[in-house]
Order: structure tokens, then sequence, then C-alpha cells
């Protein structure tokens, strides 16, 4: 079977590649230094260098730190804490959300419960509140995130599991005498997994803008690590003198965000993940 | 091709389609479906075209439609209606035909209504499109009209309704009212029954013959009931791998079929009036058509054919063996000759050889007084209505024996099959497995137990895990009880007559009646004493359904295996079952054994489903029972059935009749009046036509 590449994932393969190479190569090069301050290149101009002579390929900040080297690393916080948070937000929302579909009854009310509950708080005054308490660093963020996103994997699974259940491979497991855990780990969770990567997908770009809100805030990862949202913050002073500053973050952080939606749009349209359930007969 | 318009001295042609070959394109290439088709329909007639799934009927009348869109596309021949080719017909000029000329009344009446529009809205639809300057008023008495027309009563109020507050078969009434709108020429009707109950069935089939006597349409039926169209059409056309094989006047068509796929269609199927030995079923299964086999498409699954050469390479064409039969088979009068042979056979022994006589003597499955009632909506404050599903059901089974249970759909069967199966729980009532109380076990002593009692369902692609291969699949109940060995494995597979290599692939790759084979494997192999049968060959060909009934028959004789099998299909029962319960309303009407029952049945409600089925020898008298299941939460005081039941008498409402041995030892029925149905039968023929509000 021949697959064909449609428009939304080229699209998405361009994208992602685009940022991939940012992230992964620019690091390599030899002129690679996110940290080093010089104050003889301050607000070097895109293309320009430095009174001492150093080149700054997209321009510097303030503090004369070279733009491209900081893009990058930025650029593997944001991710580190997506992908992070997706995973846990993945985890715990599949196994909830299974339990919840499969056992129904009171386990459902409480779980789903739960869910809404999780839904009515603002998610943003949320994280303010505990980052404050807790203190961000990557691995907290990567967590926090990851537990105030599990709704989205949970109620998806939750419909699924609820059609799955009734599914005759499932019954017919059940008069097997396999356990209820059985079930779940080899009927359901297979089944579930190909939508749970699409929700996936999605969520990631979800979060990577989350996160560059929190740090906009000053509540994301602090300096002198960058991340995306804290360069767009850092650079919004000097928004009429380098507009640069703030544009080459945002910049970065759309071409991924957008990669991650055509891709996750892709699959979606890709069809088919679990064919609909039969209608019995009654 | 002059032959195959036998009846060509009529001037009444309304269809005719001349070497008609469909195409579908794909990958660059193009694969025939249909290939130089040819028939003619006249002013009045019913022209059937049977068929399995994939054998191109559905596709054909697609074509006449104009409703085939790319990548299908008509590759050859033309298609005249009513004296006009309409193969180069643009899509505005085909709209005014469709609806107008010619209409279709496809399979399913629950997806084919709009859900949300009133069905007199839908039917004005169809009235208004072909008549724009109607006023709302006329179109309006046309709607009441056509629903009186198709026999739903109080038609002034009922066409304000929505499609959801009717039954099935009701809605079908409605679909044909929409086809017959405009009183076309050619009613096309694509498996209409196929969805519905047999009693349902019988008085749809009725309807459409009404309707059509009035206006003079004429029909095309496709089906794959072989029984409805024999009951039902003029002539048949017999189609396999994109071509018609076979096309003849009725009669002669099932009294000497010459086409070789004919006559074992016709062998495969189980009899209604009296027990054949074994069924012949026809090999293998139908070609995938971009690997049509060389000379005639049949010969690999030919009994006829012997391997002679011509079969394998050259491709008979539809042949004149009379003025109105033809046949596509270099050895047309072997086939006939064949089928006699079948049919001696078949009736040189008629009683089920009693394997079971020397080991029937242990019971095996006891069922006493069995209930389960479902809670309908309700909430903390307000109590919920109270669904009996199933009500006092008590059987004993003996091992190694056959117990069939029919009922239409909504009888409660499937939620007997349930119940046993400890998928739900029972409201009251006890299960004896073995001897051992199996519906009082919990934990794990339930699960340990589960083994002895297995289950094979009705639909064999949501039966297996579509991410597991075959072998997982069958290993996996050995996994589950921590037994597995792979050899064992293979040896179930080569049980069910398919080889270890098929365990790599996963079950999407495979057909029907190959996936239900592993589900019968799977369900052996943890060497179950009982074994449940929910409708497992209902959704098979008839071809496959003959090998899976004959693979049933003899895993149970090889394992002394004891079934509980659970079907619609009444032939099919009697062929299997050595008792029969007739379900109604999650109750046992009838119970005994299965050539009493079917042979002096008692309870009205059996003696109308006998005689609903269509049947290949048509019956001079029929019961057709009115109206439609009651509402089962607010089930009918007294007897459940006297609503639509040609004897009940006031004493019927009174109280419910207990299920009692009346008409001999072991057979017991529910009902007041058991007995022959003679009287009762022309009876009801007379009234039958009034049915009542759904």
């Amino acid at each position: 079977m021949t697959r064909r590449v449609n428009a939304s994932q080229l699209i998405a393969l361009l994208l992602i590649a685009a940022m991939t190479v940012l992230v992964a190569a620019v690091p390599l090069l030899p002129s690679y230094d996110p940290y080093t301050q010089n104050l003889a290149g301050s607000l070097v101009p895109i293309g320009g260098s430095a009174m001492d002579g150093k080149f700054y390929p997209l321009g510097s900040d303030t503090l004369g730190r070279d733009i491209l080297s900081r893009l990058a690393l930025a650029g593997q916080v944001s991710i580190l804490i997506g992908l992070g948070a997706v995973i846990v937000s993945l985890v715990i929302g599949v196994a909830l959300g299974l339990i919840a579909g499969y056992f129904r009854g009171l386990v459902e009310t409480i779980i789903m419960g739960l869910a809404d509950l999780q839904l009515s708080i603002p998610r943003v005054l949320l994280l303010i509140a505990v980052t404050a308490i807790v203190g961000p660093s990557v691995t907290n963020l990567a967590l926090l995130l990851g537990l105030t996103s599990w709704v989205a994997y949970g109620r998806v699974a939750r419909g699924m599991a609820l059609s799955l259940r009734e599914r005759e491979f499932v019954l017919a497991a059940r008069t097997q005498g396999a356990t209820a855990s059985w079930n779940i780990r080899k009927h359901l969770l297979p089944n579930v997994l190909p939508q749970m990567l699409i929700v996936g997908s999605y969520e990631f770009g979800q979060i990577i803008v989350m996160e560059a809100s929190l740090s906009y805030l000053g509540l994301g990862v602090q300096p002198p690590l960058p991340s995306w949202g804290m360069m767009v913050s850092e650079g919004q002073t000097y928004l009429a003198l380098a507009p640069s500053l703030s544009m080459l973050p945002s910049f970065a952080l759309f071409t991924l965000v957008a990669g991650l939606q055509f891709l996750s749009q892709s699959f979606t349209s890709e069809g088919e993940v679990v064919s609909a359930p039969q209608q019995g007969k009654a | 091709m002059a032959g195959a318009s036998p009846k060509a001295e009529r001037d009444d042609l309304i269809l005719s389609v001349r070497g008609l070959s469909i195409d579908v394109d794909q990958g660059g290439g193009s694969t025939r479906l249909v290939d130089n088709v040819s028939f003619d329909v006249h002013r009045n007639e019913v022209v059937g075209i049977v068929g399995e799934s994939g054998s191109g009927k559905s596709l054909t009348m697609l074509a006449v439609l104009g409703l085939l869109s790319p990548p299908l596309r008509i590759a050859a021949g033309s298609i005249v209606l009513k004296g006009r080719e309409i193969t180069t017909l643009n899509f505005e000029e085909m709209r005014a035909i469709r609806g107008k000329s010619m209409s279709i009344v496809f399979q399913d009446p629950m997806t084919s209504l709009n859900p949300v529009l009133r069905i007199g809205t839908q039917i004005g639809e169809a009235v208004r499109l072909h008549n724009p300057h109607m006023s709302k008023a006329d179109i309006e008495a046309r709607v009441i009209e056509l629903l009186a027309m198709v026999g739903i009563p109080r038609p002034e109020t009922q066409h304000r309704r929505f499609p959801n507050e009717f039954s099935g078969g009701m809605r079908q009434r409605v679909m044909i009212a929409i086809a017959m709108a405009n009183e076309p020429d050619l009613l096309i009707a694509d498996e209409p029954t196929t969805a519905l109950d047999v009693t349902i069935q019988a008085q749809v089939m009725q309807v459409l013959a009404e309707v059509r006597q009035r206006t003079g349409a004429a029909m095309v039926l496709i089906t794959h009931d072989l029984g409805l169209v024999a009951e039902r059409a003029d002539r048949v056309g017999v189609m396999y791998s994109g071509q018609i094989v076979e096309l003849a006047e009725t009669e002669p068509l099932f009294a000497r079929p010459s086409h070789p796929y004919t006559a074992g269609l016709i062998s495969s199927l189980p009899r209604i009036d009296h027990r054949v030995p074994q069924l012949y079923s026809i090999p293998g299964f139908v070609p995938d058509p971009a690997k049509i086999p060389p000379g005639c498409a049949f010969h690999p699954r030919c009994a006829v054919s012997a391997g002679r050469s011509a079969c394998r390479t050259i491709s008979p064409s539809l042949q004149e063996l009379s003025a109105t039969h033809l046949a596509a088979c270099h050895f047309a009068e072997d086939s006939s000759a064949w089928r006699e042979r079948q049919i001696t056979t078949a009736e040189a022994v008629s009683e089920k050889p009693s394997i079971q006589a020397a080991i029937a003597t242990e019971t095996i499955l006891k069922v006493d007084a069995l209930s389960k009632e479902f809670k309908i909506g309700g909430s903390l404050l307000r109590r919920g209505e109270r669904l009996r599903a199933l009500h006092d059901v008590s059987f004993e089974l003996k091992r190694g024996r056959t117990l069939g249970l029919v009922g239409e759909s909504g009888c409660g069967k499937s939620t007997l099959a349930r119940v046993l199966l400890r998928l739900l729980e029972a409201s009251g009532g006890r299960v004896f497995l073995n001897g051992e109380p199996f519906s009082e076990l919990s934990g794990s002593k339930l699960r340990k137990r589960r083994k002895d009692l297995q289950v094979v369902f009705q639909d064999p692609y949501s039966s297996l895990d579509p991410r597991m291969t075959v072998h997982d699949v069958i290993a996996e109940p050995l996994r589950i009880n921590k037994q597995y060995d792979p050899r064992r494995v293979d040896d179930l597979l080569a049980h069910v007559g398919l080889s270890p290599e098929v365990g790599s692939r996963r079950s999407p790759e495979f057909s029907g009646g190959q996936r239900q084979r592993i589900a019968i494997a799977r369900a052996l192999a943890l060497k179950p004493d009982v074994l449940i049968l929910d409708e497992a060959v209902s959704a098979l060909d008839v071809s496959i359904q003959a090998q899976i009934i004959n693979l049933l028959e003899s895993l149970q004789k090889e394992f002394g295996l004891t079934y509980v099998f659970i079907s619609h299909d009444l032939s099919v029962v009697r062929h299997i079952a050595d008792e029969v319960a007739v379900m109604y309303l999650g109750r046992f009407i009838e119970y005994g054994p299965t050539e009493q029952i079917f042979n002096s049945p008692a309870h009205p409600y059996t003696q109308a489903l006998l005689s609903a089925i269509p049947h290949m020898r048509r019956e001079s008298q029929r019961i057709i029972l009115s109206g439609d299941l009651p509402n089962p939460m607010a089930p009918p005081s007294g007897c459940a059935f006297r609503t639509r039941c040609f004897r009940a008498q006031s004493e019927c409402a009174a109280a419910e009749p207990p299920l009692l041995a009346r008409t001999g030892d072991q057979h017991m029925s529910a009902c007041y009046f058991p007995g022959a149905s003679e009287v009762a039968a022309s009876a009801a023929q007379t009234e039958s036509r009034a049915p009542q509000s759904p």
C-alpha cells in the first residue's frame, strides 16, 4: 500500500523540521553561547556585528547575548516542558478515563466529577498560585502543567471505553475469566492509544503556549535560563527600538505550535482509529 | 443479445439493461466489479436479483439509478428506461427521472429517514420535488393518501410524527410511501426487509405487493434471501462475481437450477418443512474482484465442474436453455442432475442421527425461574420505569443436546444469553452449571468456573480485537487462565478448518466466515461444556452459513458439546436444535422437542412465525400478524401476545397463561387455546389488513 503525504502533513513536517533544526543544530555551532553577556554588543540588529567585532546572526539582546543561541536553548526548554507535561497528563488522563469508562457507577461519577471540578478552576490562576508555592523549575512546570491538563485525555478515553467495554471481544474475554485489569490493559488501552496520541499532539501545542504565558508573567523558568515566553516578555520593553527581540521568539513559538496543530489535524483526517461499534441485535 | 429478453414480444418493457459493466478505478488501474449484465423488466413484473455480498447486485441497481460516483463508473453497456437511454443523461436530467419514473427503497429504515423532520414533511418533499406548483393543502392531502395506502393507521394525525416515534416496520412503510409518491414505473427495493423481523417482513412485503398492484409498477427486488425471491419474484437473476449466472422464471429456477452456483445455494439452505441430515456447503468463498479465477469465475468452488478444462479456460456466456431460462455454464444439464441427487440424499435420512442418545442423561445446564428487570430512567427522588426483559424462564439441558431459542428482536433472547453468561446479573432465579449454582458464584471462583460456559457472538467484525493477530486472539483465553501453549492454538485452528499459518495475520484481513471460525476456535480453547451461539450464523452469506453450521455440528459430535443456539432464523434452528423454546416479550411461550414445535405448533405466535417465513414452496395460506411488538415497558395485561393474536378471547386479558404441557408430554405452551391453526389461519388472512397503532 502506497501512503501519500497530504498537504496538511507536508506543512506540519516542514514547520516541525524547521524548529527541530533550530533547537538541535544551533547548539552544535561554534558560535553557540546563550549566556555570555557582552556590554559592547547590546541590541545589535539582525545580521549585525558588535563593536568588538562579534557577529550576531539574529542580533543580540540588551545584555549582548546571542539571540540565535538563546532561541535554540529556549526552544529546548519549551519542548522539554511540553513533552513532560504531555506524558504526565496522558498517563493520568488515560488511566482515569479508562477506569471510569470500564467500571461505570460510583467510580465514574467521582472521576468525572473531579474532571468537571478541575475545568471549573481557571487554569492560569491555579498555576500562578501553585508555582508561587513550589517555585518555578522546569520539572515543576512540566508536572504542574501535566497535572492540570489530563481532563482532555480523560474525557476522550472514557468515551471510547464506554463503547469498547460493550464490544464483543471484551465480553468474550470476560466470559473466559479475564479480570478488569486484563481487559483494560489488553483490549481498551491498545484501542484508545492512537486517539490519545492525536489529543497529545494537539495538547503539546497548547502546553507550550501556556508555558510561554506563564514565563511572560514571570512565573515560568527563571533567568538566566530562557524560554520563548520569557524572551517575548524581555523584549517588550524595547518593542519600538528593537521589535525583533519579541518578534523572533513569537515567530518560533508560532511555527512549532502551528506545526503540531497541523500534525494532529492530519492524524484526525486520516480517519478511523476505532471503527464505530456495531449495532447489536437486541 | 436477444436471449436476455425472453418476453420480447411484450411491448410493456420498462427497463432494459444491456451489457452493463462497472469498473472501479484505483491505484492507477481499474477493476471490473460488474461484468456484462443484461436483463429486462416488464410492467407489473417483479424481478429478483439474488447474490451474496460482493456479487455486484446493489452496484448494478445503483447504476440504473445513476448514483454511481467516482471511483466507480459505467465502463460499457446501456440502460434504457421506457425507451430512453439514461447512461448518457446529465445530473439534472437524471434528477427529473429519479423519484418520478423510478425510485428506491433502501435496506435500513432507521437511517434512511431524516430524524429531525416530520414524516409528513419528508413524504411531502418527494411529492413537491416533481410537482413544484402543487398547493400546500394538496400536498398534505396526497401525503395522507399515501400513508393510508401503505397501511399506517390514522394518517391524518400520524403524518405529524417524527421517525423515532415509529417502529422499524412502520418506518419502512413510510419509505415505501416516499418511493411511491409519484407513482413510478419502476421500484427498486434493495434488501427492503433484511433489517426487519420475520412477522414484520411479511407485513411490509404485503404492502409492497399491494401498492404495486394499484399502480402497476415493476419492481426489482435485490436480496440475499432465496426464500423471499422464491415467494415474491416472477423472474430471478442470480449474480456471482459481478455476472448474472442464471436468469429464469422463478419456479423452474428453483425446481431445476441449471447453474451449479444456484443449485449449490439452494442445497445449502436449511429447510423449514423438514430436516436434512447434512447441509451441502459450497466450499471456499467469493473471490476478490481483483483476483477472479480465469475461465468460469465459479469453477474453483463448483461441484459439477470436477476440474474439466473448459471450466478452467473458457468463461461461459449466458445461454438459452429454453425461451425463458438462461444459464452461464458449460455443463448446465449436469447442474440439474446434481441438484436431483442432492434432493435424493437429503430425503434418504431425515431424522437427526442421535449421537446424544448415549450421553444425554446428565443435565448440564439447569435454569430455574430466571428473571431480569432493567430500570429505565429514574433518579434519586423519582423511581424509574421497569422493563421486564426476562420473566420466569426455566429449562433443563442435557449434555450433547442443542436448545434453539427463537423469537423476534426485543423478545429477550440475547438478554437471556447475557444473563446465563453472567455478563448481566439476574434479578431473580438461579442457573446451575454441572450441578453447581453458577449464578451465585462471585470473584475468582466465578472467573475459574466461567470456562465451562463460552459464547460465540453474532457480529464477526466486532467479536475480534482488530489490533491482535489471530494467534493472540485464540491464545487469549489460554493466557488468561495461564494454560498458554502455542501447539494448542494451532490445534484449535485446525479444528475449525484453518491452517496454522493464518495465526500471524490480523483479523481485519479475514472474511466474515473465517472470522466466525476464529471466534469459534477461541470459544473452544477452554474446553467448555456449554457453548452459547448468539445469532452466530445470522450475519453470514448463505453458502458460508452452511459451512459454519456443518462445522458446529461436527464439533458437537467430536467434543460432546452442548449448545444454546439463539437465532431469529427458524429454518436454521429446525436444522440444528433438538429442542426449541419460542420467546415473546421475555417469556417462553412454547417449549418442546423440535419436531413437535415445527410440525404441530401449539401457540398462535409460533404458528404465525412459521407461517411468515418466506418459502420456496409458495404457501396458499398465510398468517400475517397485525401490528408491532407491544411496548415492553407497558405490556398488555394477561397474555402479552393477545393484542396481535387472531385467537384472543376476553379471558386472555385477565391472566397470563402459564407455560404448561398442554398438547403433549414434553410439549409446553403458554396459551389458553393451544393447538391446530387451520381455521384460525384463514380467519387471520381476511382480517390481516388492519394494522393497529404503532
